[in-house]
């Protein structure tokens, strides 16, 4: 596959540059450190309403855990900048490699799950406990699986791509 | 990728002198103290020799990865063996698992006397029988390490049947490094488990501590902590896939400080959490309802523990930046 040319005028920039090469420890891995960080407020609260909702520690209340969802918001924000910021540094790295692209769909469903899980379970507060549950049981897992599958197609990304910067092969 | 590295010195050998003795010791202590609780029946002997095996669980990390430090500065003075070297390793490689199985099991007990259940049989059985392999297999991994330094007890073969049995079972550890970086795809494997471990222990352990603080305050305390068992399994899958992946590459981790400063934090947030869960934090906590804060102390406890894990993460990120920053 030909590298489309305008990777290589984004890795050019000088913010491209400074986030790759810059030898602060606000460079690079300051910007992945918001990565992980955001990680941690997406997936973990979420992974412990998606527990909740499939029989784990069901003397839990289910109505006050709406809160979390603002937390988990929280990290989604910081994901996406720092995401973007992480493509800005390797760009040709990023959209030469398929993985990113499947990263990518599984977050938009992971994120599509949760909005419904919001809506439709959450924000509905005509719901008794049993209704929540009945609602919710499926998305619970969807929820789980799709955000195991972001986590292990983040993680690869480490170890599929085919260039470094432009014109260099990883 | 440059990074401003400071070169910091730090005495591998002494640190491993210095913590070797506790796994060894402590495991015997441990073991003694079960005994007597089986016997004598009482349940705070037994609740203590739970923590004890917890505690030497923890301190076998640190004397493990001082070990393979130290190894690097011993192998450079020929008087000594690298043969005995590799051997003493070895029996560390095994006696480690037993250790943090019994660890393991000792948590899953601990927890059950937290909430005030008695230990389930089954599970004292395995400590038991966990716990003495494990007496028996430091004990050999502390004779093998003295024998490194020491002529006077040396010997040319396995001394006793026992000896040549734990042998037999011994990794080498140049073959179980080997096998755990031979295939990226079973390193990438292991660090997605590592950062799903991650995930799980923020999700429990994270949420009830911001609770205990005063976030998404219409939750009641107490339910929260039955979500703590699967923040426990992400920390012993992380206990798990980090020792492997240390194993894969002891000299990369070896001279890192933020590698170095992580295992001590994560000792420290792991100290939190049973402060936590053996003082009356976790009671006066057990009592507040929908709406209401938590006394101060259990605050102060979750402030920190929060803070701590938070420093985990950051400082596990940096351990790829900061490579070599301990002066080979």
């Amino acid at each position: 596959m030909a590298v489309p040319l305008f990777l290589n005028t984004f890795e050019q920039s000088g913010l491209s540059t400074w986030l790759r090469e810059s030898p602060s420890v606000f460079g690079f891995y300051f910007i992945l450190l918001f990565h992980t960080i955001g990680l941690a407020l997406v997936v973990g609260p979420n992974a412990a309403i998606d527990l909740r909702l499939l029989g784990v520690a069901t003397n839990i209340p289910l109505p006050p855990l709406r809160s979390w969802f603002n937390l988990i918001w929280l990290g989604l924000a910081i994901n996406v900048t720092s995401g973007i910021f992480l493509v800005l540094a390797y760009p040709s790295k990023a959209f030469t490699n398929p993985d990113f692209y499947i990263k990518l769909t599984l977050i938009g469903f992971a994120v599509w799950t949760l909005r419904k899980m919001k809506r439709q379970v959450f924000d509905d507060s005509s719901l008794s406990e049993a209704g929540m549950l009945a609602r919710g049981k499926m998305l619970a897992v969807w929820s789980l699986v799709l955000w195991a599958g972001v986590i292990t197609a983040g993680r690869l990304l480490a170890y599929t791509c085919s260039y470094l910067v432009y014109g260099v092969p990883c | 990728m440059g990074f401003p590295v400071s070169t910091f010195s730090m005495d591998f050998p002494h640190l491993h002198l210095l913590l070797n003795h506790f796994p060894i010791i402590g495991t015997m202590v441990g073991a003694g103290l079960l005994l007597t609780s089986l016997f004598v029946k009482t349940e705070d002997v037994g609740r203590s020799s739970l923590i004890v095996f917890v505690v030497m669980a923890l301190l076998t990390i640190p004397a493990f990865i001082t070990g393979a430090a130290a190894q690097e500065k011993m192998v450079a003075d020929p008087s000594v063996s690298n043969v005995l070297i590799q051997r003493h390793e070895g029996a560390a490689e095994l006696a480690v698992w037993f250790m943090e199985i019994t660890g393991g099991f000792a948590v899953v007990a601990l927890w059950q006397s937290v909430r005030r259940a008695s230990p389930a049989r089954w599970n004292t059985s395995a400590i038991l029988v966990f716990s003495l392999v494990t007496v028996g297999l430091m004990a050999r991994t502390g004779n093998t390490g003295g024998e490194i330094r020491h002529l006077e007890i040396r010997s040319a073969q396995e001394r006793t049947a026992a000896d040549a049995m734990m042998a037999y079972f011994e990794p080498s550890p140049a073959k179980f490094t080997r096998l755990m970086i031979a295939n990226k795809w079973w390193w990438a494997f292991m660090m997605d488990l590592h950062f799903i471990g991650l995930v799980l222990l923020i999700g429990t352990i994270g949420m009830l501590n911001l609770r205990v603080l005063g976030f998404a305050k219409q939750l009641p305390i107490s339910p929260l902590n039955n979500l703590v068992p699967w923040g426990i399994a992400g920390f012993g899958i992380n206990v798990l896939t980090g020792l492997l992946a240390f194993i894969g590459m002891p000299t990369f981790y070896t001279h890192d400080i933020a590698f170095v400063l992580k295992i001590g934090a994560i000792l420290l947030a792991v100290t939190t959490l049973g402060l936590f869960y053996l003082t009356s934090a976790f009671r006066d906590c057990e009592a507040v309802g929908p709406g209401q804060d938590a006394p101060l102390r259990a605050k102060f406890i979750a402030g920190t523990s929060l803070v701590l894990w938070f420093a985990v993460i950051v400082l596990g990120r940096y351990i790829q930046p900061l490579q070599d920053s301990i002066a080979r």
